[in-house]
């Protein structure tokens, strides 16, 4: 099976991984609105995730440098910029004490955030079918079709 | 509504069309416009059930606001307002009210007898000789009578006061509180005639001067203070009292579009303790047999404006409509008019304000003692300023007042670079101290001991306070482990929660938390990061923060040190947890121990609510959305407050909810559920109603200005948290323009404008009141205009102040004190400095005695060329040394008995901060600058706008087209 397909199905994952982070936090932070949950609680839960996801982002952002996957790579840089300028002025965790004033930009974010990665998820699904079918493909013809090539872009 | 204002009658004839939307039912208009102010209160009086009018109906003394309650336009030119001569008219004999000049009586004869006892009192009508400066007898306006004299163009002066002696007629006063006043012809019709509701003041040259201005003397100056709005009180007299709670207008818009008109603050300021004055205390009730009686669906408390229906069995919610059951013992019958037969033995169905005590459905646990913890810094700094023998000395003389006996507790700890923890077990003779050196990994030993009951351990309590001030007193160590040893509180104090009170003397050095020095660079001034200097610099103080708001410890700090100590991180624990910040600049016991002193004794002793949580519900249509003030949130609505008092007061923004309101009145509910000192679990509920209003300028009518600059004032210092300073004041400016430009909009069209600047009369003040906030503490200029630690100081402060003292912050009282010293009349005659000046430099006479007041500290000006009797009587020997090193007190004479006694009367009268006095002399640079003139807010100083450039320039953004 080609490295490349492996490639697509660790994207595959490590996408799924990111886009429930985002929704468990949208739960929360709805569950904080509805006051089912206090804002300690919500709070610390939330910040627990935020730092290994900015992990996880960024390695997938330069996964896909690194992979020349320019496309890729260019429309996951603007989240991993914000992510690492909220981190530099120590704004990424949730504010216990502001929580709710902050509430409804948390969760615009969040789900800006949740869009973004459902997007990747089908870029990726798509990909992960491509690169099945050019393993196979490729496998039996022995040589690289051009617009597969293409398709890279 | 301030008394003497030539409008008031004319709000009164406005009042008919504001009644459409109120309960009280519509009455043919009055025979005769002029009459109608004793008509309302004749309609309204039936459903006055309160016993007790605001103190405000009755004038307290002769000189304050006489028809404040009732203009009384009866007697029109019966009240020949005067306000000072030359030369005054001989005061009537026997108090009796001088003849008029021109036949007064309106045609028809004087409304029926009962109305009458809604008259002032004639005597107080009788002018008040004491008032120096020009005046002249203000001519009753339009229909009351004919103007006796030419001055009907200027019928108005700001209040009370002639501000420079210049003759009256001559003056070409711009200010015109009425154009074309009311109709003259009596008559129903007369109501509806072509008024112009809105004063007006006029921009442009003034006559027989070249220089296009407005005229100083004729602009509106708040020297009554702060005057609560009576309209929405005598409309809805069920409704709790303006101290508790206050909105920004009682006209609640009816539609988004018109709330979006709106744009001052759309809210309320609720003060949920107010201290009440004897007589006017909250009552409490104890619902044992039928629990507390509170709404099905939306949890509002049974209250004056619930419904009682189905032979009383039944009873409608007033906020959500529900019909709820009455509970069996709870049922009364109805009378004919459909209230309940036992109305005057239910306070909850009759007055707005009442206390429930809470049966255990209300307690996640049982209601926690009084609890006072004291962390005290014993670093070189500290033992060097004295502070810690105040503070102990402070806190022992108040052992017998804490609240809660006998089920107080105490506790302290010390920290220099270790924390020293104290047994005070009861069995001990003396106590024991334990010393913690790990910083890194905080441990509390005997945590069972180190919070004792004050009645078991008052021996050893007292024994260590008496030797904490030598315990240290040769300690040289200068570090501060401050972080450290308030985790250490917070482990010892997480079992109960309680007041935890720091002194704190130096910056945080040492452990986490620990904090460095900022705000000393000048280039951040200006920059987008300038705010961040503002903000708590390390995580760890909000997270601390909310960690004792979780575990119900309220925080206050004292900080005094000379140097940078960083109060925008420390204050952050006070923000969070209801507290609040003292800060004692350069603290030497010798010069602030007094105010240290009175301050801590009154945070000790003050009736403080334990482990509250404040909600405020509000009828169908309506939300709140934002709340401003020193607490947190802790869901959506609840604002959790782990110690809180009378001394501080919450503000909130309301929004609509829906395009279209349904309703004609909003119910507002505030509560407070809170754990008394005696150990008793309490809800304390304000209920007030508001009218649905369709017009805006019924809403500018119905504006309350103190509530709005509260608004105002938490928002512009919250906006200085998120950007500059500049573009905190700029905001402010602007929403007032806009304000003000819809104003002029509404009436652009029918009447001649021109270059007049015009306003509703109930913001009259809303101009200077912006002035003074743009230029106080927390927004005022820049780097060098405040230390970065008094900025942040005033910001918290004024986030938590009540409406009357933030007023009195932002115009503070001047008032001239040499001829009332001089004077041989009984000391308890105060009527003449009760007469407020202008904050303006023109109003010191270099051969006057002034006192300026702001409620937190009092400024003695001596003039140049003040009597040097007076300033020996004041001063004695010291009266030729520098007054900055001279501290006032009384010495053995009469001059100096009455002015301490005057000092003591002022500081009796707001018990709340303890104003320490300052002495200067004219001229004694720079302290009279920074001290006084700095402060006198209508004057321009260092860049900054004058009062009358400043309306020159809002005139001239209102007129911008947008
Ligand atoms: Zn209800």
């Amino acid at each position: 099976m080609g490295w490349n397909l492996i490639f697509w199905v660790l994207c595959f994952f490590v996408d799924l991984a990111l886009l429930s982070s985002n929704f468990y936090q949208l739960v929360i932070l709805s569950d904080l609105e509805a006051d089912y949950l206090n804002p300690y609680e919500s709070s610390s839960r939330i910040n627990f995730l935020i730092v290994p996801e900015i992990v996880v982002h960024g390695l997938l952002c330069a996964l896909f440098l690194l992979t020349w996957h320019w496309f890729l790579f260019l429309i996951t840089l603007p989240l991993t910029c914000y992510a690492a300028m909220l981190y530099m002025k120590r704004k990424h965790l949730i504010d216990v004490t502001e929580v709710f004033r902050d509430l409804s930009f948390e969760k615009k974010y969040r789900l800006v955030k949740l869009g973004f990665y459902l997007l990747l998820l089908f870029i990726i699904i798509f990909r992960v079918f491509t690169a099945a079918k050019m393993s196979f493909y490729r496998s039996e013809s022995g040589e690289l079709d051009i617009r597969s090539a293409f398709l890279e872009f | 509504m301030t008394p003497f204002s030539s409008s008031g009658p004319v709000v009164r004839s406005d009042a008919p069309g504001l009644r459409l939307s109120t309960p009280s039912p519509p009455q043919s208009a009055p025979p005769f416009s002029s009459s109608t102010g004793p008509v309302v209160r004749s309609e309204t009086a039936p459903g006055f059930r309160s016993p007790a009018p605001p103190p405000s109906y009755v004038p307290p003394s002769p000189t304050t606001a006489p028809f404040s309650g009732f203009p009384a336009p009866q007697f029109p030119s019966a009240q020949p307002r005067l306000w000072a001569h030359p030369p005054p008219p001989p005061p009537p004999a026997g108090g009796q009210v001088p003849p008029p000049p021109v036949p007064l009586r309106p045609p028809m004869g004087f409304p029926s007898p009962p109305q009458n006892v809604n008259y002032a009192p004639p005597t107080t009508n009788v002018p008040q000789p004491s008032f120096p400066g020009p005046g002249f007898i203000r001519p009753q306006s339009g229909a009351d009578s004919q103007p006796p004299a030419v001055q009907s163009p200027f019928p108005f002066v700001a209040q009370k006061g002639g501000y420079a002696p210049a003759p009256p007629v001559a003056a070409p006063l711009g200010f015109q509180s009425r154009d074309q006043m009311q109709h003259p012809s009596p008559g129903p019709g007369a109501i509806q005639g072509l008024v112009e509701d809105f004063n007006s003041l006029s921009i442009g040259s003034v006559p027989g001067s070249i220089e296009p201005g407005v005229d100083l003397k004729a602009l509106p100056r708040p020297l009554d203070g702060d005057v609560e709005p009576k309209l929405l009180a005598e409309t809805y007299p069920m409704n709790c009292n303006p101290r508790f709670l206050r909105l920004t207008t009682s006209g609640i818009p009816s539609s988004q579009s018109l709330a979006s008109r709106w744009h001052l603050p759309l809210g309320a300021v609720v003060c949920p303790l107010a201290e009440a004055p004897d007589g006017e205390e909250v009552p409490v009730i104890n619902f044992t047999s039928t629990g507390i009686i509170r709404c099905r669906r939306c949890r509002t408390y049974v209250n004056p404006y619930v419904t009682f229906t189905d032979a009383g069995r039944k009873w409608r919610c007033n906020l959500c409509s529900l019909l709820n059951d009455v509970p069996g013992e709870y049922f009364a019958h109805l009378d004919a008019t459909g209230r309940r037969i036992d109305l005057d033995q239910r306070p909850e169905l009759t007055q707005g304000s009442v206390e429930f005590v809470a049966p255990t459905e209300y307690m996640v646990r049982p209601p926690m003692p009084p609890l006072y913890f004291f962390l005290i810094d014993v670093s070189i700094c500290a033992v060097r300023s004295g502070m810690i023998e105040v503070v102990a000395k402070t806190i022992r003389s108040c052992l017998d007042k804490l609240p809660g006996f006998p089920r107080t507790q105490i506790g302290f700890a010390t920290f220099d670079s270790t924390i020293h923890f104290y047994n005070l077990k009861s069995s001990l003779t003396q106590p024991q101290m334990m010393v913690v050196s790990d910083l890194d990994d905080i441990f509390v030993p005997l945590p069972d001991d180190l919070l004792v009951n004050l009645s078991e351990s008052r021996i050893v309590v007292e024994t260590f306070l008496d030797s904490l001030p030598t315990m240290f007193q040769d300690n040289l160590n200068v570090e501060s482990a401050f972080g450290p040893a308030l985790k250490a509180s917070l482990m010892l104090m997480s079992q109960l929660g309680g007041k935890l009170l720091i002194f704190q003397n130096m910056l945080p050095s040492l452990g986490v938390g620990r904090l460095k020095l900022r705000g000393d660079d000048l280039r951040v001034y200006g920059t987008d990061k300038e705010h961040a200097l503002r903000l708590p610099e390390d995580p760890f103080y909000k997270q601390m923060a909310a960690d004792f708001t979780k575990f119900q410890i309220g925080v206050n700090i004292y900080a005094f040190s000379d140097k940078y100590t960083d109060i925008a991180s420390l204050g952050t624990l006070a923000k969070y947890t209801g507290g609040q910040v003292n800060y004692y600049p350069g603290f030497q016991s010798a010069i602030h121990g007094e105010k240290l002193r009175h301050e801590l004794a009154r945070d000790l002793t003050r009736e403080t609510a334990w482990e509250a949580v404040m909600r405020i519900r509000c009828g169908k249509g309506v939300r709140f959305t934002s709340y401003h003030g020193n607490f947190m949130l802790r869901s959506t609505d609840l604002l959790a407050l782990p110690a809180v008092d009378c001394d501080k007061a919450f503000a909130m923004q309301l929004s609509l909810e829906e395009a279209l309101m349904t309703t004609q009145t909003v119910y507002f509910q505030v509560a407070l559920l809170y754990t008394a000192s005696c150990g008793e679990r309490r809800i304390r509920v304000h209920t007030a109603a508001a009218p649905v209003v369709a017009d805006l300028g019924e809403m500018f009518r119905q504006a309350d200005t103190g509530a709005i600059v509260t608004l105002l004032s938490r928002l512009a210092i919250e906006k200085t948290l998120s950007s500059k300073l500049e573009d905190a004041r700029n905001s402010l400016q602007l929403r007032i323009v806009k304000a003000f430009k819809d104003y002029r909009n509404l009436y652009s069209v029918q009447h001649r404008l021109g270059g007049r600047i015009i306003y509703p009369e109930s913001l009259r003040f809303l101009l200077l009141y912006g002035l003074a906030l743009s230029k106080s503490i927390p927004l005022c200029g820049g780097y060098a205009d405040a230390a970065l630690d008094e900025r942040c100081t005033a910001g918290f402060t004024m986030m938590t102040l009540p409406v009357k003292k933030l007023l009195k912050l932002l115009y503070p009282n001047l008032i001239r004190l040499d001829e009332y010293l001089l004077k041989t009349s009984s000391p308890d005659d105060l009527s003449s400095i009760e007469k407020r000046l202008p904050l303006a430099a023109a109003s010191l006479d270099s051969r006057g005695l002034y006192l300026y007041d702001d409620g937190f500290r009092f400024v003695v000006w001596f003039g140049r060329a003040l009597s040097p009797d007076i300033a020996m009587n004041l001063l004695g020997p010291d009266c030729a040394a520098e007054l900055s090193k001279v501290t006032l007190s009384e010495r053995d004479n009469e001059t100096s008995r009455k002015l301490m006694k005057i000092i003591k009367k002022f500081r009796e009268s707001d018990p709340s901060y303890y104003p320490l006095c300052q002495l200067v002399r004219q001229g004694e640079q720079p302290r009279e600058g920074y001290l006084l003139l700095k402060n006198l807010v209508e004057d321009p100083m260092g860049g900054t706008s004058g009062y009358v450039e400043w309306i020159l320039q809002i005139h001239r953004q209102v007129q911008q087209n947008p």
